[in-house]
């Protein structure tokens, strides 16, 4: 860790319709860490996230990439747009991930064929290589999206609760690539429900109810008092709330 | 036997031309279908070619059944419906579908007032149904530009077209290439549409365009099976629609397109994907 | 606030009521005719003592007409309905019964001996008599006959009009004759897209040939166009003639690939705008027939 900065959010409220998911988040993600986005439903993980990709505009305040074009990053969603019932096979779908090269035109020639194949490989999809992604379990799907990912060879690589409905196997599979990224330098952010399998392979944690309640290290910040409090923040968003005047909510914080 | 096939077409130029224009749009408006199809957005068509119409009409009334004045209409229409729609969809609470239905019904009630108001029902009548038969030089040049360049520019935009179909958030975490060609093929849409409105009316052209794409889902499974199978099958379709308007001494335009749902039909029944019968024959499973 | 609002509504609607009802100081009797052709033989009898009011206007199609409703309207102010008759307005029952038409419905074309035609193997009457000068003359006495049973005083102006009317009539068929008598006798048939001059033919000694039926409605099939086409070609046809209500690009294709001559524009079923050449009834003999001399006659 070379201490500079690959994220900062200054201040920064994310939301819809000036009703704010996420408030107030001021605080450094530093290049090549590996940081769990922790918090109950509703805390505002993937609206963060949205708003790293820019797919969603501040609110209030901004997101500072360190001059990274955010077509660099790599960003696996929660599954829900992709349309499974299209006939596109394993390979064409993994191949997307060399976009950055390829763009609209250029084929996947004999130069890149071997990046593809060795994706395939890390992620155990050789078998399945001419399967149209229809016919794939969700694990197997998974394991494609992954594998497009590990294309993408990007600096900031961020993950939507990447191991919802996924079996274990996949699942421990998975991690052993998160972990070869973190080696390699990459940031890593992977927003996550799973508590243990937090404090078992991340270093760094977010808590997030809404507004960072929590900081860290995980040994240190995911304390059953941090996750009780940010089960007490409340889910819904208040139809009939006031302009928010606070600057900065109160939070725990420590840096390493 | 051969001959009844052949004669018609050695002895008479127009039936040439009348191949050659459907040949033009058999290449051109399947592979657009074929994509429509496969982002279910198969109404869509149908919907852009009312949208067309007022277009079409201001052209006609203008100009009379000037191609140019038509065409240049129908594609300003066209375009207009299909960009405001896009527009009011991305930045209102309306999605895709209502925002279009919203906006070429509009579309549709003003190109029949326009007509009402300055032609009478005949006008209307050849605005809707053009004739195969009747293609000029000038029509033929531009079915055949726009097949030219429909199929040029699919070619080109092909991956982020395919992508954009099944998973348009990747596309637009990493280019910029998600809206410009969701664009271009509104263009091809409408443009395919204006090459064969005037071979076949407003109301048929949708089905040279879709029919044959939905029948190519019973026959083939990857994209380029599908583009093959669906222009095969509305070439066929052509032919024979114009062989039975010259032996059975039947309206042409609706003869191409029966002849296109009758393949469906029979590809609903027999064809190797998922065709009903042999959803009825269980076949034994393979090893893996 | 209110109040102020009320009167001017109140204003207003006595400005409306107080508006004088034109018309019924007009001393010219309203009458209707269905089409341009009909319209311009009522203006011609009628004169100056009759307003008409025509529903299927100039270059329309009396065929497939779709009446409005200030059609509706105009002819429930009319005195008298004047239509062909003969098949020809297929949609004037339901403008009589939705104006609530309380006058007198006039056929123009009684009295004519009305041709047979075949059209998709159905044999028809043709309804365009009025295409006959003989005819005409027929048209013209009872419109003369109906407009003096509705306004008696105006008895001697309808009997000089008409009379007027029947002799240019006269003239123009000693032309008509005189101009066909000129062409090559072979050369008396020609191919229009409007099968709508079969009591011209028959009047004066020429063949029509048309690629689609009497109603412009129906879609020409490969066939008709490919039969056209041979006969043309087998018979020597010279000319291939426009017509004011159809498609052109078809007759352009069935020209070109004859060696036919694109004669010019016929007027068959509607007149020409007033200042075209074909504004009224007599206007579209002259300019039928010498767009035809012209064609045929070299």
């Amino acid at each position: 860790m070379n201490g500079r900065p690959a994220i900062k959010f200054n201040d920064l409220t994310l939301g819809y319709d000036r009703h704010p998911a996420v408030h107030h988040v001021t605080g450094e993600v530093e290049e090549g860490e590996l940081l769990a986005l922790v918090g109950p439903n509703g805390a505002g993980k993937s609206t963060l996230l949205k708003g790293i990709m820019g797919e969603l505009s501040p609110l209030d305040g901004s997101i500072d990439l360190d001059g990274l074009d955010r077509h660099e990053i790599a960003y696996l969603p929660q599954q829900i747009d992709i349309d499974r019932s299209f006939p596109v096979t394993v390979f064409d779908c993994v191949s997307m991930g060399l976009w950055r090269e390829i763009g609209i035109w250029r084929g996947i020639d004999v130069r890149r064929k071997p990046a593809v194949t060795g994706a395939l490989s890390a992620l155990g999809l050789l078998d399945f290589v001419d399967r149209v992604i229809g016919s794939l379990s969700g694990g197997q799907f998974q394991r494609v999206l992954f594998a497009r990912l590990l294309l993408q060879d990007a600096r900031l690589i961020l993950l939507d609760e990447p191991f919802r409905a996924v079996d274990t196997k996949t699942i421990a599979d998975l991690i052993v690539l998160i972990e070869r990224w973190h080696k390699e330098g990459r940031t890593v952010i992977a927003a996550l429900h799973d508590i243990e399998q937090v404090r078992a392979h991340f270093p760094k944690t977010l808590l997030l109810a809404r507004e960072v309640v929590a900081w860290g290290p995980t040994r240190s910040m995911l304390t059953p008092e941090n996750l009780a409090r940010a089960g007490q923040l409340s889910a819904a968003f208040d139809a009939e709330a006031e302009i928010c005047e606070r600057a900065t909510p109160p939070q725990e914080r420590e840096s390493v | 036997m051969i001959h009844y096939l052949i004669d018609p077409f050695m002895d008479f130029v127009f039936m040439r031309r009348a191949l050659v224009g459907c040949l033009a749009l058999s290449l051109s408006a399947p592979p657009i279908g074929v994509f429509l199809m496969l982002r279910r957005m198969s109404l869509m068509g149908d919907a852009m070619s009312h949208a067309i119409l007022p277009g079409a009409a201001i052209g006609y009334l203008l100009a009379g059944l000037s191609l140019f004045a038509m065409s240049l209409g129908g594609f300003a229409a066209g375009i207009a419906v299909a960009l405001l729609a896009g527009l009011v969809a991305r930045s209102t609470v309306l999605r895709e579908d209502a925002s279009l239905a919203a906006f070429y019904l509009c579309s549709l009630a003003l190109g029949v007032l326009i007509v009402s108001v300055r032609g009478n029902s005949i006008d209307l009548l050849h605005v809707l149904f053009g004739t195969v038969l009747a293609l000029d030089d000038h029509a033929i040049l531009l079915i055949g530009a726009i097949a030219t360049v429909s199929t040029a520019a699919l070619a080109i935009i092909y991956r982020p077209l395919v992508l954009e179909c099944f998973d348009p958030q990747f596309l637009r975490s990493v280019s910029r290439w998600s809206s410009p060609t969701h664009f271009i093929f509104l263009v091809l849409v409408v443009m395919n549409l204006i090459g064969g409105f005037q071979a076949l009316g407003t109301l048929m052209v949708v089905g040279i365009m879709l029919l044959p794409a939905i029948t190519a889902r019973f026959w083939a499974q990857d994209i380029s099976g599908l583009v093959v199978v669906s222009v095969l099958a509305a070439f066929v379709a052509s032919l024979i629609g114009l062989l039975l308007s010259y032996y059975a001494n039947v309206p042409t335009s609706p003869a191409i397109i029966l002849m296109a749902g009758v393949f469906y039909l029979l590809s609903m029944l027999v064809g190797w994907q998922g065709g009903l019968l042999w959803q009825l024959m269980p076949r034994k499973h393979l090893e893996a | 606030m209110t109040r102020r609002l009320l009167l001017a509504l109140g204003l207003i609607l006595a400005a409306l009521l107080a508006v004088p009802q034109g018309a019924s100081a007009d001393d010219k009797m309203k009458v209707a005719a269905s089409f341009s052709i009909l319209g311009d033989m009522v203006k011609q009898v009628g004169g100056d003592r009759v307003d008409v009011v025509t529903f299927v206007g100039p270059n329309g199609d009396a065929h497939v007409y779709e009446p409005t409703p200030a059609d509706a309207k105009a002819l429930s102010e009319s005195k008298i309905l004047f239509i062909n008759g003969l098949g020809l307005e297929g949609w004037m029952t339901r403008l009589e019964n939705s104006s609530g038409f309380k006058g007198k419905v006039v056929t123009a074309s009684t009295g004519v001996n009305p041709r047979k035609m075949v059209e998709d193997e159905k044999t028809i009457t043709d309804p365009h008599a009025w295409q006959s000068l003989a005819n005409g003359k027929i048209y013209a006495a009872n419109i003369r006959d109906a407009l003096i049973a509705a306004d008696p005083a105006g008895k001697a102006t309808y009997e000089a009009n008409a009379k007027k009317f029947i002799d240019g009539m006269t003239a123009m068929e000693a032309n008509v004759k005189a101009a066909v008598a000129k062409m090559p006798p072979e050369r008396r048939k020609i191919i229009t897209t409007h099968d709508a001059f079969g009591y011209f033919g028959s009047a004066y000694g020429m063949e029509f040939i048309a690629p689609e039926g009497v109603s412009t409605e129906s879609e020409a099939s490969a066939q008709d166009v490919a039969k056209i086409i041979t006969q043309i070609k087998k018979e020597h046809i010279p000319a291939v003639f426009l017509e004011n209500v159809t498609d052109s690009r078809l007759l352009d294709q069935i020209a070109s690939e004859t060696g036919a001559k694109i004669g010019g524009t016929l007027y068959s079923d509607a007149l020409s705008a007033p200042d075209g050449p074909a504004g009224n009834y007599l206007d579209m003999f002259r300019n039928n027939i010498d767009t035809l001399s012209t064609a045929l006659s070299s």
